[in-house]
């Protein structure tokens, strides 16, 4: 059975890692994406469809993660930024 | 004396210093004045093409293409370093983990349209698949078959086959669409004959967005026993796609506009009841002889990925970029009147939103607008500024045409981003207008088709 502060601490650790990406809007989408799946699934109560939707949850984790290396070692193109990130 | 003239000469030698030291500031604040740069930290802006622009522009084109869902670039990744086997090469493990994974692949597609996995075959996108479905049916029945029936609105790549049909002697008739876009269904019965061998309706435009009503279509070329082959690139994972609602015998689908890879889509050909087709491509045999050739397995991968992504997230998707669509054009219409939107409002994809701007030219709307990523009506079709076909075909008028502009929203775009693009669009057209002196004559009330220009 899955604990809530697990199920907080995965959240949190999606956000965290979705905030380091270089591009504006898979950085925008994987905040919004991971605040609505947790929001959808936050009334299950049957104990696997909970495990499994944690289990997905960590998956997430995995290849946001793995994606956000690559991401990070080819920053191109090179220091410019996007124009929702340019302060007026 | 002596005194004026040291005074004098104190005088010259304390206010000269002061004089150009004050100047430099005038210079200084003058020019301060006149720079425009609204952004810090331009030393970054992008100089292309003689244009200069502050930042990456945000990218409002979902409908050209559309970016790596990360996701899916993951699998690929994978894919690209381990399964670099043949998957048509039956004696060793690097043929079997490639062709696992290009079954794979396979299963998830034919889910996505509700077809099974036997009646998908791997191509490098739908234009070749629209390419050997057009071509390959009508050379497969040419002894019996010699018309094709298909719309004015449809994809370049359709209508340049049937062209090229048409060269070889077979008859083509093109549909006349309505003002929204739609096929005319009675006028698709009776151009049906006994001798017409195909039906091509594509169901989501790319440049208007319009759905097409595939099931009334399906519908009437199931009674007729035509085959119905459907250009569905911008409509899976994105609208329900179902091939035995809508009774299609002929699909295609491309992978970069649902997030996937780029030079990778599929056709859908029906096995029950089947229907023969000429391959376009020669060769080993391979995707049951009608596309030969070995398949890129990390694109396949990927594509088969973004499917999957694509059914699952189809609803969330939908919900969003509905959202977007409405904020965008009520932002639009709020601001601004004579706007006109394309196609019909109700039966279209709310990813794609084509606006025409009226009293605006359309070549400096878009020459302003550098800093939103969009395209326009007129310039996807050719080098020219001929207006495009596909306005044409519904009737809208030539000045309309040109200033049309086509948003494309998407999985990744967001709320402010649409608030930016209302901000510079309804800037921009503001700006074009208050040059415009048609624009003055309008308000005052003049009707302007009913002006007699009096020559000079």
């Amino acid at each position: 059975m899955v604990a809530k502060c697990q199920v907080i601490s995965l959240c949190r650790s999606l956000l965290r890692a979705g905030r380091k990406y270089p591009d504006y809007n898979i950085r925008e989408y994987t905040k919004r994406r991971t605040l609505d799946g947790f929001r959808m699934n936050g009334n299950l109560t049957d104990p696997s469809k909970v495990i499994e939707a944690y289990a997905q949850g960590k998956q997430q984790l995995e290849v946001v993660e793995r994606v956000l290396k690559v991401y990070l070692a080819y920053a191109y193109p090179p220091k410019t930024n996007h124009i929702m990130e340019l302060k007026v | 004396m002596a005194s004026k003239a040291i005074f004098s000469t104190l005088r010259r030698s304390l206010t000269k210093p002061n004089r150009a030291v004050s100047r430099r500031h005038h210079l200084s604040t003058s020019s301060a004045a006149t720079a425009s740069e609204p952004y810090a930290g331009d030393e970054h802006a992008i100089v292309m093409k003689g244009v200069r622009i502050s930042g990456r522009p945000l990218y409002l084109d979902m409908q050209s293409t559309t970016p790596l869902d990360p996701r899916v670039f993951d699998a690929m990744n994978a894919s690209s370093i381990y399964d670099y086997g043949n998957p048509h090469s039956r004696t060793h493990l690097y043929g079997w983990e490639a062709e696992n994974a290009v079954e794979v692949a396979r299963i998830q597609v034919a889910k996505l349209i509700g077809a099974s996995p036997k009646e998908i075959v791997f191509l490098s996108g739908a234009t070749e698949a629209n390419n050997t479905v057009v071509k390959g049916v009508m050379h497969f029945y040419k002894d019996k078959k010699r018309h094709v029936i298909t719309t004015q609105t449809e994809h370049k790549c359709v209508l340049d086959s049937c062209r090229h049909l048409q060269q070889e002697g077979f008859e083509v008739t093109y549909l006349p669409v309505r003002t929204d876009g739609l096929v005319d269904l009675e006028m698709l019965r009776e151009a049906i004959r006994p001798d017409t061998g195909l039906v091509s309706v594509m169901a989501v435009n790319n440049e208007i967005g319009v759905v097409q009503p595939m099931e009334e279509i399906g519908r009437i070329c199931k009674e007729h026993k035509v085959p119905f082959h459907t250009d569905a690139a911008q409509a899976i994972g994105k609208i329900p796609v179902d091939v035995e609602k809508w009774n299609v015998s002929f699909m295609s689908m491309s992978g970069h506009k649902i997030y996937g890879p780029k030079g990778i889509g599929a056709m859908y050909v029906r096995r029950r009841p089947r229907v023969r087709l000429e391959p376009l491509m020669n060769g080993g045999g391979q995707e049951r002889g009608l596309r030969s050739g070995t398949l890129a397995t990390q694109q396949v991968v990927g594509f088969g990925v973004a499917c999957e992504l694509a059914m699952k997230e189809m609803e969330y998707d939908e919900k969003w970029i509905k959202r977007l669509q409405e904020r965008l054009l009520n932002g639009v219409r709020e601001k601004l009147d004579g706007v006109v939107v394309n196609g019909s409002l109700e039966s279209r994809y709310a990813g794609n939103l084509n606006l025409s701007f009226a009293y605006v030219e359309g070549e400096s709307l878009l020459m302003g607008l550098k800093e939103v990523a969009v395209s326009s009506g007129s310039a996807c079709t050719s080098a020219s500024l001929e207006p495009s076909y596909v306005l044409r075909a519904l009737g809208v008028d030539e000045d309309m045409a040109h200033t049309s502009i086509r948003f494309g929203i998407g999985r990744f775009t967001t709320e402010e981003e649409i608030d930016k693009a209302v901000e510079l669009t309804v800037k921009q057209v503001e700006k074009l207008r208050e040059m415009s002196p048609l624009y003055e004559m309008v308000k005052e009330g003049i009707d302007i088709k009913n002006i007699q220009w009096s020559q000079h």
